[in-house]
């Protein structure tokens, strides 16, 4: 269980990104966070592995308080915690099974890690990662060779190797297109469904929170505006949209508005 | 472009509305236009076009002084402006001509710029920049002297030149030779005593010249010359039907062949090794503080290739130096590589804006890198060459120091250029600061880096075949030594050797660097 308490982090220019945001999330939820750009989603995600650090607040992974851990803990805490990104960030250059087995590194000595080699127990686990997401025949290409669906899925292969116990996922569908937005979801709903791994996602995309969503929580200028479980979700009005995306915001989509019409 | 020298976009009724903001002149048209005839420029500025009046203002003003510079240097010998005028319009009667006419046009036009561009329209288009174009392009012909025909006409002579250079093969080989020759003295002027005839020695070559003494060829007042004495040689013992070659020999040792109706002179061998030819006795400046009788000798000389052909000095010399150069593009490179990495840290913009300090450190490495750079490899050769003293070193430390800055501009800029998300996605595994750099920062930074250098080192051998010519060793040394000698084979080769070096270098490392990054 990871909660989430009176969490607030103001930037050294002095932007709030996180105002006094509290929320919990069960293991083997699959929680979205939807927002404006800029509303704080990325901040939040990053500051649940302390990519960033948190100004105020406590973050408590079962029982264990993520922003008091020191280096070393928090090592052992990141470890467990993958995250995929919207960019994918790759190292472009090097070869899918080491961008994969980067997944490992929290795992392994740090002075052998600097010789680039790896125990063929991790590179077996790597290659199951590819496999499960269906790209193991790509594993010797560069990653920047790949299209965007499968350079995602190299990201979720490295995510997955860490064995995690939650996935942090920040926008993992934002550079691609509907089909392949779908097709990246469904590999995180298969592993939270069979793995019981919790996710914790920010999306855009409306239609995509109702089809994927345990759990939503609305963010809007650093603050949380909304809260729903599924059902909430898909009985979603324009004004609560509204109250998340602002006044000037309207739905896009033509799908958005045929997955509503459905849901109604 | 056109927007930043004053011109209103036309054909965009939106824009020009949008202009109505524009505050009005503060001149009427008839003072703008007199204002600029006046002073070129001014009622541009007047109708507040500062931008089209300064660059009216400097170009006329540029115009004229390099007009005047130009016709002083063609009548540098009259004096007093009409004068020169008059002498530079004879002498270049397009040019100059031309020049007037355009910068009293250009003139006018500014003029009746000025007058229309009071007007809240502000019209008038580019069409005088054109002006000022054609102007600045006429100067730039004559400053250059470019001369077209002269390009065409003499073309042909380059011909000789050219054929030796594209194809100096013939130079690459040669055989050993050797040379026979039998010597006879020759007392200028006569006296009571000539010298006696050489003695024969059987099997040996032998020539006797009757007469043994004369005078030798002069100038008289007019230049004209006064043919001297005729001398009948007689040789005999040489090889059978082979050129022997006449020389002459005068008393402080100077040798040449001697020339006659513009022809060296030259005799064939009969069946039996003999020959017999008529001469005369050839022109030497004699001193005037020479006293009584000069003892001169008269020489035939038969050289014979023999052996088989070898490889010549100037192909031996320019393997040697090839590989000189390439070990020394090769070791400047290396110095360079491992000097530039660090410097290139410091000059990273990402890693040094923490603090006030390092930037400072950033700025000085920057303004250090950037000055380096724009100081030729060649200025930097003689520079080493001051310090180290001439040879293939001082071309190391010239090339090391320009790659040090080449190197580490591209290398900062490449360290810049590093993307920090997967930086931080290696930090999101769990991984240590050291695994971080390892795996996030190591693999992005590595293939340019490995990419710069080896273009570095195409760039440092190309460099290096022409430091040679300002004292830095490799082939340069050599290709401006012959070039210097007029001999136009020796450097034919090194050229080759350079665009073939040159060629596969630049295949190579375009190769490697497809393969690598």
């Amino acid at each position: 269980m990871l909660e989430v308490k009176n969490l607030t982090k103001v930037y050294d220019d002095g932007t709030v990104a996180l105002r006094n945001v509290s929320f919990t999330v069960e293991d083997g939820e699959f929680l979205i966070i939807i927002g404006l750009s800029g509303s704080g989603k990325s901040t939040l995600l990053r500051c649940i592995n302390r990519l960033v650090e948190p100004t105020e607040g406590q973050i408590l992974w079962d029982g264990e308080d993520i922003t008091a851990a020191d280096p070393a803990q928090l090592r052992q805490i990141r470890r467990r915690i993958g995250m995929i990104f919207q960019q994918f960030n790759l190292i472009n250059r090097s070869k899918v099974i080491a961008n994969v087995l980067t997944g490992r590194l929290g795992y392994n000595n740090q002075w052998q890690s600097l010789l680039q080699r790896f125990s063929p127990e991790d590179k077996a686990m790597a290659m199951a990662a590819l496999k499960r997401l269906g790209i193991e025949d790509q594993a010797q290409k560069r990653a920047d060779e790949l299209s965007g669906g499968q350079q995602q899925r190299v990201g979720i292969a490295r995510a997955l190797v860490q064995q995690p116990k939650i996935i942090l996922a920040d926008e993992p569908v934002a550079s691609l297109d509907p089909v392949l937005a779908h097709s990246i979801l469904l590999h995180l709903e298969d592993l939270n469904q069979t793995e019981g791994i919790t996710v914790v996602c920010s999306l855009h995309y409306l239609d995509l929170v109702q089809r994927y969503a345990t759990r939503v929580i609305g963010l809007r200028l650093g603050e949380i505006v909304y809260h729903g479980v599924q059902s909430d979700i898909r009985a979603m009005t324009d004004e609560q949209f509204k109250g998340i995306y602002g006044e000037e915001a309207e739905r896009v989509g033509g799908g958005l508005e045929g997955s509503l019409g459905g849901a109604a | 472009m056109s927007a930043n020298i004053g011109i209103p976009p036309t054909g965009n009724g939106g824009r020009s509305g949008q202009q109505s903001e524009q505050r009005p002149s503060l001149a009427s048209a008839p003072v703008a236009g007199i204002a600029s005839l006046i002073v070129p420029g001014l009622g541009q500025l007047l109708a507040r076009q500062l931008q089209r009046g300064l660059i009216l203002m400097g170009s006329l003003l540029t115009f004229i002084a390099l007009l005047a510079w130009r016709i002083n240097l063609i009548a540098t010998r009259q004096t007093g402006w009409s004068a020169k005028l008059s002498r530079a319009l004879n002498r270049e009667p397009f040019f100059i001509g031309l020049m007037i006419v355009g910068i009293a046009g250009l003139w006018l036009w500014n003029a009746w710029d000025a007058y229309r561009q009071t007007g809240p329209a502000k019209r008038g288009g580019a069409a005088i920049f054109v002006l000022i174009i054609v102007l600045f392009f006429t100067l730039g012909w004559q400053i250059s002297e470019i001369n077209l025909y002269k390009a065409v006409a003499e073309f042909a002579d380059t011909l000789p030149l050219l054929t030796k250079v594209l194809w100096p093969w013939e130079a690459a080989v040669t055989r050993r030779t050797d040379a026979i020759s039998a010597r006879a003295q020759i007392a200028v002027p006569c006296t009571d005593t000539p010298p006696p005839a050489p003695v024969e020695t059987p099997g040996q070559p032998y020539i006797v010249s009757d007469p043994t003494c004369g005078d030798l060829s002069d100038l008289d007042e007019d230049n004209e010359i006064e043919p001297g004495t005729d001398l009948s040689l007689v040789g005999r013992g040489f090889e059978p039907n082979t050129l022997a070659e006449i020389r002459w020999s005068d008393p402080i040792g100077n040798e040449f062949q001697i020339r006659q109706d513009g022809e060296y002179l030259a005799v064939m061998t009969d069946d039996e090794g003999n020959f017999a030819v008529d001469i005369i006795m050839p022109y030497r400046l004699v001193p005037p503080s020479a006293r009584g009788t000069q003892e001169h000798e008269v020489e035939a000389r038969q050289v014979s290739e023999i052996g088989p052909l070898i490889a010549s000095d100037p192909l031996k010399l320019s393997i040697e130096r090839m590989i000189e150069t390439i070990f020394l593009g090769m070791m400047a490179t290396a110095f360079g590589i491992v000097l530039a990495v660090p410097v290139s840290f410091l000059a990273a913009k990402n890693l040094m804006s923490g603090s006030w300090a390092t930037l400072s450190i950033y700025y000085v490495t920057r303004t250090i890198l950037n000055i380096v750079r724009s100081i030729e490899p060649l200025i930097w050769v003689i520079i080493a060459a001051q310090w180290v003293g001439l040879g293939p070193f001082a071309g190391v430390l010239a090339l090391t120091v320009h790659t040090i800055a080449a190197l580490g501009k591209l290398c900062s800029e490449a360290i810049e250029g590093i993307n920090p998300g997967p930086i931080e996605a290696v930090q999101a595994t769990g991984a240590t600061r050291l695994q971080t750099i390892m795996y996030g920062v190591v693999p992005q930074m590595v293939p340019p880096f490995i990419s710069f250098s080896i273009y570095r080192w195409d760039v440092n051998v190309r460099m290096s075949t022409v430091i040679g010519l300002v004292g830095g060793g490799g082939i340069g040394f050599i290709l401006i030594q012959y070039i210097r000698l007029l001999n136009f084979r020796a450097p034919g080769i090194a050229v080759w050797f350079i665009a073939i070096t040159v060629a596969i270098l630049d295949y190579v490392s375009a190769e490697i660097r497809e393969r690598y990054i």
